[in-house]
């Protein structure tokens, strides 16, 4: 078996730790402007009138009247526009750019331009749905009707911020008619194609360059497309270099977040109190356009059973749109809410029957051949059961479980099983994404991967060099990998949904080969590659039928708690984690990425507040939205298990979200355990927690 | 930009102020957050400054007359790691911030600056500190606890500024704080609380309960501590339904985006009864 998961000092590191990079706010381009966006001040209505004052020389206000194409910033559906016209539909939706080359002077104009709106009654309930999906695997009506008994409850989940370090931003330039913007960006190509509708300009007239991103988390895979837009009006109009930097403020209050959602899951119990089958109902807020709202919805409803085998299921969903800030993309990707309610209704189902939490819960763990929620099959070995006894065992899971049980402990230990789909869902790689990557040799035998894929801090760059490296036999000081340029890679798709090591690797993997078989000393040569569907693969996305996934890779979490008496906090004391990411392409990035997921995970279900106020957000800053510190992360511990996928390189699977997606409800079920109530929802706060414990219904 | 200067000694200082209401500026890490603006502009000030942070006259911490006195420039670092520093007010300080900004922060702002969350007056109204007013010509000494008069609102004068805080020596027993603010560092006070007693052959003799985040001003009530003393924990511990009952009255907690008035009031009753309970 290959040691290619040996660790190597990653590649970006020194330069991260030493403070060397460069970011894209500290670009400097000499005679640059800055520009700032004025925003709504409602939540919805219709602008009456917009007065600016007097312009200063040199400044020049940029809106929707300067959009030489589509005013929409291209994603799914057709809905999200580049600049407002007359309607707004969110607090601080974007109206105009205001540009100039002096901040200050910049700043005095943002502040006098008076809008008059006419107000409209805001919708922030989930009443308006834009899309309704569903599905069905085998015979739920049925099961239904032959239950011994249903149990129901409803779940739900809040809103989640990013918080990546670097906020949003672009520099960009103009020259005669090309448009070059450099930009923290997890999709050079999303960003490519929404700046090519929006300026209705010739493709090769729009380059994009990623700069050095310090941090993503989901946060910079469609917003960016949003920015890069405006900024591409505003350098056709104003023809100088500009740059548009968020501040950490106005990013909290108008960048895309986690979805917030409310699951309701029924389920028909046999005589044998088995679950035969499940009813759920996934709605997520979508804020106030689709955007990717759509199949955030699909990854949560197709995890609708998440890692256990349910014969007959029923999963409607919807979007809803409401009138705040847009939600989207986030680590997870609408699996994070699903997940928590999954795992929760197994644990409050087994409550109801009163059998052993863990017992119940491996009766209907999935097995290698069982139909996956969308009716297709786990192919691959799952390892689930030896993963939960390692991690039982790490823990002193059982042991400890009968002694926090006891009422009155304040202690729990939580446990959450899961899995991801690695890849688009469906056949979005072959239909939509259809991956390319280059490979380069230089006359002196450099290999330069020529690939669209970012490193956001994740450890992309380190991993696809070693498996080019790997695959080459050469040392990896030979292999390069330059932050992608549309003008110089090919689409490899975005840097999203756990797919990077997986598919674009093993396409790395397999261009590496081609150099390697033909490879000749000295001279220029250049391959290419193209992804193709696995063969075994179907899916049919009008019925939700077929394989979802290439792959899944799996999870256990376990985390321990103490509740204080006093003041209901809960304190995280262990995270114990197993993983099944097929094979570790080096293991201290993906240990990086466990305790970073989990911490971000694990925060989700405990500690992460965000709530808007009349649409407004008001956790806007890293004060009042409290994400761990140094000294709040309990102790980790994880182990990895190989189960090598056979066609990711070295059998790799996906590792990014799988990390994130089972910390809230491993925490949840430890809070339940401590104060012995039954949670509904995340965060689980102390104000939460003081409710329930006062309440004698629950 | 507004007028900044930087006097080089306390005389000059003063001489300042005394010309002009020059606002003082000790680490900034509250003004230079309530100013901030658009990144690479300078800050939203409005009134002429006052950089006082390197006067270093003004950073000391000694025993002077059965007190200790804390130099007003003296930064938090400092105060944690000085033997000289009361148990409670190293507690407190201990999970103020974090090491950067507790580096270039002070008492003497965290005083002016008068949030109803500010942690280190938990430990100086306990302790009966007090802060020295000076002037051109005049010097004065305040208790803070009547210092502060409300959100932001202190009865320092415009020309004036703190040059110490004096904190009379005192000996507990017991002392308790207890930080509720969501996370162990970079936290606001949710709620907070400080508990320090004195108990002498099974009879209390000294009695102070300090709550922030609880209502406009923090809370101690020295009427409700003294109906206490010279009485055995037990009986405290018999009768917690009157001393909350008592407490209740001044707990009158908001709602905002860190928590709720429910929570609030309730975790603060919890942190009395709790302490009341160790005693
Ligand atoms: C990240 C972060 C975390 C924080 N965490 C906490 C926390 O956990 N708990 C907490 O209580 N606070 C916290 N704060 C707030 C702040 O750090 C404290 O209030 C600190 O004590 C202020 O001191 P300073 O010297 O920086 O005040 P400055 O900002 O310099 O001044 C604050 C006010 O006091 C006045 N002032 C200062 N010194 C004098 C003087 N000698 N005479 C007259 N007037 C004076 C100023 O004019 C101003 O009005 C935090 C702040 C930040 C940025």
């Amino acid at each position: 078996m290959s040691t290619i998961n040996r660790s190597v000092p990653k590649v970006d590191a020194k330069d991260k730790i030493s403070g060397k990079m460069l970011y894209v706010s500290d670009l400097h381009i000499d005679g640059m402007y800055y520009a700032k966006t004025v925003r709504s001040t409602i939540s919805k209505g219709f602008i009456k009138s917009i007065t600016l004052p007097e312009l200063p020389e040199e400044v020049t206000v940029v809106d929707y009247r300067d959009i030489p194409g589509k005013n929409n910033v291209k994603m799914i559906f057709e809905d999200w526009p580049v600049f407002a016209e007359k309607a707004i539909s969110h607090y601080g939706e974007p109206i105009m750019l205001v540009v100039g080359p002096n901040k200050a002077i910049v700043q005095d104009v943002v502040n006098e331009i008076d809008i008059q709106y006419t107000l409209a009654e805001p919708v922030f309930d989930m009443v308006n749905s834009v899309v309704d999906y569903h599905f069905t695997k085998g015979n739920p009506e049925s099961a239904f009707k032959n239950a011994k008994r249903t149990i129901k409850y409803t779940y739900e989940t809040g809103y989640q911020e990013q918080a990546y370090i670097e906020p949003q931003g672009f520099i960009g330039t103009i020259e005669g008619n090309k448009v070059h913007l450099t930009g923290s960006i997890q999709a050079p190509y999303y960003v490519k194609n929404a700046v090519v509708e929006t300026l209705a300009c010739d493709p090769s007239d729009v380059r994009i360059v990623q700069a050095n991103v310090g941090g993503a988390f989901g946060g910079k895979e469609e917003f960016p497309s949003l920015i890069g837009c405006q900024l591409a009006v505003a350098l056709k109009k104003v023809k100088k270099p500009i740059k548009l930097i968020y501040e950490r403020e106005e990013d909290m209050e108008v960048t895309t977040k986690r979805h917030p959602a409310k699951i309701t899951m029924e389920a028909a119990i046999d005589e044998n109190h088995h679950i035969s089958a499940i009813k759920a109902h996934v709605g997520i807020d979508g804020g106030a356009f689709t955007g990717l709202s759509s199949v955030v919805l699909s990854r949560a409803m197709i995890a609708a059973t998440s890692a256990y085998t349910i014969a007959h299921l029923q999963v409607d969903g919807d979007v809803y749109l409401t009138n705040t800030v847009p939600n989207g993309a986030f680590r997870g990707f609408g699996a994070p809410q699903m997940i928590f309610a999954v795992e929760m209704f197994m644990n409050h189902i087994a409550k109801d029957l009163s059998k052993d939490l863990h017992a119940y819960r491996l009766n209907h763990l999935a097995k290698q051949h069982d139909l996956t929620t969308t009716s297709g099959t786990f192919r691959d070995p799952i390892l689930m059961p030896q993963m939960i006894e390692k991690a039982c065992e790490m823990s002193d899971y059982h042991h400890k479980k009968t002694l926090y049980e006891r009422p009155g402990s304040y202690k729990g230990i939580g446990m959450s099983w899961f899995l991801h789909g690695c890849g688009f869902t469906g056949s979005g790689e072959a239909e939509h994404i259809k991956a390319k990557v280059k490979l380069r040799k230089d006359e002196q035998d450099n290999v330069h991967l020529m690939i669209a894929a970012v490193d956001m801090g994740q450890g992309a760059k380190t991993t696809l060099m070693k498996v080019a490296a790997e695959v080459l036999k050469r040392p990896l000081e030979t292999i390069h990998f330059d932050n992608p340029d549309t003008d110089q890679v090919p689409d490899s798709g975005p840097t999203v949904a756990s797919r990077t090591a997986m598919v674009v690797g093993g396409l790395v993997a397999r261009a590496a080969k081609q150099i390697k078989d033909n490879w000749v000393d000295g001279k220029v040569q250049t391959v290419h590659e193209s992804y193709k569907q696995p063969e075994y693969m179907s899916w049919d996305q009008a019925t939700f039928t077929g394989d979802a996934y290439p792959a899944y890779s799996w999870g256990v979490n376990v985390v321990e708690v103490e509740v204080d008496k006093a003041s209901y906090e809960v304190t995280v004391k262990n995270i114990w984690s197993v993983y099944d990411v097929g094979k570790s392409l080096d293991d201290n990035i993906v240990l990086g990425q466990a305790d970073g997921g989990t911490a971000q995970g694990v925060a989700y279900g405990y500690l992460e507040v965000m709530r808007h106020k009349d649409g407004k957000i008001v956790n806007k800053n890293m004060t009042d939205y409290v994400i761990p510190t140094a000294v709040d992360m309990a102790k980790t511990e994880t182990v990895l298990f190989d189960n090598p996928f056979a066609l990711g390189p070295y059998g790799a699977k996906g590792a990014g979200e799988l990390t994130l997606v089972g910390g809230a409800p491993a925490v949840a079920t430890a809070i339940e355990m401590a104060i012995n109530k039954r949670i509904y929802k995340i965060p689980a706060t102390p104000e939460y927690l003081m409710e329930l414990i006062h309440s004698d219904n629950n | 930009m507004v007028e900044h200067v930087i006097p080089k000694n306390l005389e000059e200082a003063l001489k300042y102020l005394n010309a002009k209401p020059y606002k003082v500026i000790a680490g900034g890490t509250d003004l230079m957050v309530q100013h901030r603006a658009w990144s690479a502009l300078s800050p939203n000030f409005k009134t002429p400054l006052l950089f006082c942070f390197n006067l270093n006259a003004l950073k000391y911490i000694k025993v002077q007359n059965d007190e200790i006195a804390i130099g007003s420039m003296t930064d938090l670092e400092t105060l944690l790691d000085h033997p000289l520093t009361p148990e409670i007010l190293r507690k407190v300080i201990s999970v103020m911030a974090s090491p950067a900004i507790r580096k270039v922060s002070t008492l003497s702002g965290n005083i002016i600056n008068a949030s109803p969350a500010a942690d280190s007056l938990l430990a100086l109204y306990a302790l009966d500190a007090k802060v020295v007013c000076r002037s051109l010509h005049t010097e004065r000494e305040v208790l803070v606890s009547e210092m502060v008069l409300g959100p932001r609102k202190t009865q320092l004068k415009a020309h004036e500024i703190i040059t110490e805080i004096r904190i009379p020596k005192t000996s507990f027993t017991h002392t308790t704080f207890v930080k509720v603010g969501g996370r162990l560092a970079d936290a606001i006070s949710k709620v907070a609380f400080v508990g320090c007693a004195q108990i002498v052959n099974n009879q209390v003799k000294d009695l102070r309960i300090v709550l922030n985040a609880v209502s406009a001003t923090l809370i101690r009530q020295k009427a409700i501590e003294s109906q206490w003393l010279n009485k055995a924990p037990n009986v405290l511990q018999s009768q917690m339904d009157t001393i909350l009952e008592a407490y209740e009255a001044y707990i009158q907690p908001i709602d905002d985006q860190r928590s709720n008035k429910y929570y609030r009031k309730q975790t603060a009753l919890n942190l009395i009864k709790q302490f009341i309970n160790t005693l």
